[in-house]
């Protein structure tokens, strides 16, 4: 499997250098920079390009919103179950 | 033998109801309270939250052929192609908005444990979800006469797509809801364990802030 390799790149980079322009597979590399239909190429590969993040960002925001939920559920059972130390405490204050 | 005495040590840790006994008859002093480790969410709601990502990238694979078409044409609806009847539209995204509000309005109301206003503003959402695909479908039909169809022209592919794909969601939404109602009435959920009511409001609410999109990329641009 590995003694193929250096046979299948050279393979490749041949292909690659020997095929004509017309089949390049790049969407974009036609027109004018200031044809429309490039611009509306452009506009997509912003959009989508942006997205991924904008998606990401929705999804550790919603983490740290549950995180911050969960912290203030647990301090306020905490707060509500603190009157047993105080309990213990009044054995030491000597009342 | 140190799995054993480890395993020990694991048996002997005080719980925390012992941990918090008061002592009143001397003895050490209790131990510092012990933190439930409780995760920070569900694994259905962090399910859902990715199921969510997925179909919002998939949404964004459609606006970015949109776009690719829209922002390549000069002129927009090509000729001889009926426009879209905006005003209606914008009627329709009020009332899915609307939706939304009863939606988290219900979430609201089983946090207070009012299992009647739960139920009744499930109900109101349902109804308005489904007044939004009945207005959605009398657009289509008139669409249709007037000759706007998948294959007239990429603008009716487009708009088929983009809005059928929504309206789908939309369908969706509205069969999870349903099955979400019914169990409402059932009784089955409480404040505490209310995660099937959760996730599906995370849905509806994602494809009701989907329409606005939608709507201003499709109707209105």
């Amino acid at each position: 499997m590995i003694k193929k390799i250096p046979v299948t790149l050279i393979a490749m980079g041949f292909t690659l250098l020997t095929k004509p322009a017309v089949t390049w597979a790049c969407s974009v590399c036609f027109g004018d920079a200031d044809d429309s239909i490039t611009a509306g190429f452009n506009a997509s590969v912003l959009f989508l390009m942006a997205t991924p993040y904008t998606v990401m960002g929705f999804i550790a925001g919603g983490l740290i919103w549950a995180y911050r939920r969960t912290k203030r559920q647990r301090e306020r059972m905490e707060s509500a179950q603190s009157i047993a130390p105080l309990a213990w405490n009044q054995e030491d204050s000597g009342r | 033998m140190a799995q054993s005495s480890t395993a020990r040590k694991l048996d002997d840790a005080p719980t925390i109801h012992e941990a918090r006994k008061p002592a009143f008859g001397g003895g050490d002093p209790p131990q510092p309270p012990v933190r439930p480790n409780a995760p920070i969410a569900s694994n259905v709601w962090l399910a859902v939250l990715m199921f969510l990502g997925a179909e919002a990238m998939f949404f964004a694979g459609l606006i970015g052929a949109f776009l690719v078409f829209r922002v390549g044409s000069q002129v927009w609806p090509p000729p001889f192609q009926p426009r879209l009847p905006t005003a209606l539209t914008a009627v329709n995204t009020i009332i899915l908005l609307a939706s939304a509000v009863t939606m988290r309005l219900g979430l609201r109301a089983n946090q207070r444990g009012e299992r009647d206003r739960l139920i009744q503003r499930l109900s109101w959402t349902a109804v308005l979800g489904a007044i939004f695909l009945l207005i959605q479908g009398y657009e289509w039909l008139q669409l249709l006469h007037f000759g706007l169809t998948v294959s007239s022209s990429v603008y009716g592919s487009l708009f088929y797509t983009i809005i059928g794909f929504h309206a789908a969601h939309v369908l969706g939404a509205l069969i999870w809801l349903v099955i979400v109602w019914s169990k409402a009435r059932q009784g089955r959920y409480t404040q505490q364990h209310y995660v099937g009511l959760q996730t599906c409001a995370m849905y509806w609410v994602f494809v009701v802030a989907l329409w606005p999109l939608l709507y201003g990329l499709v109707y209105l641009y």
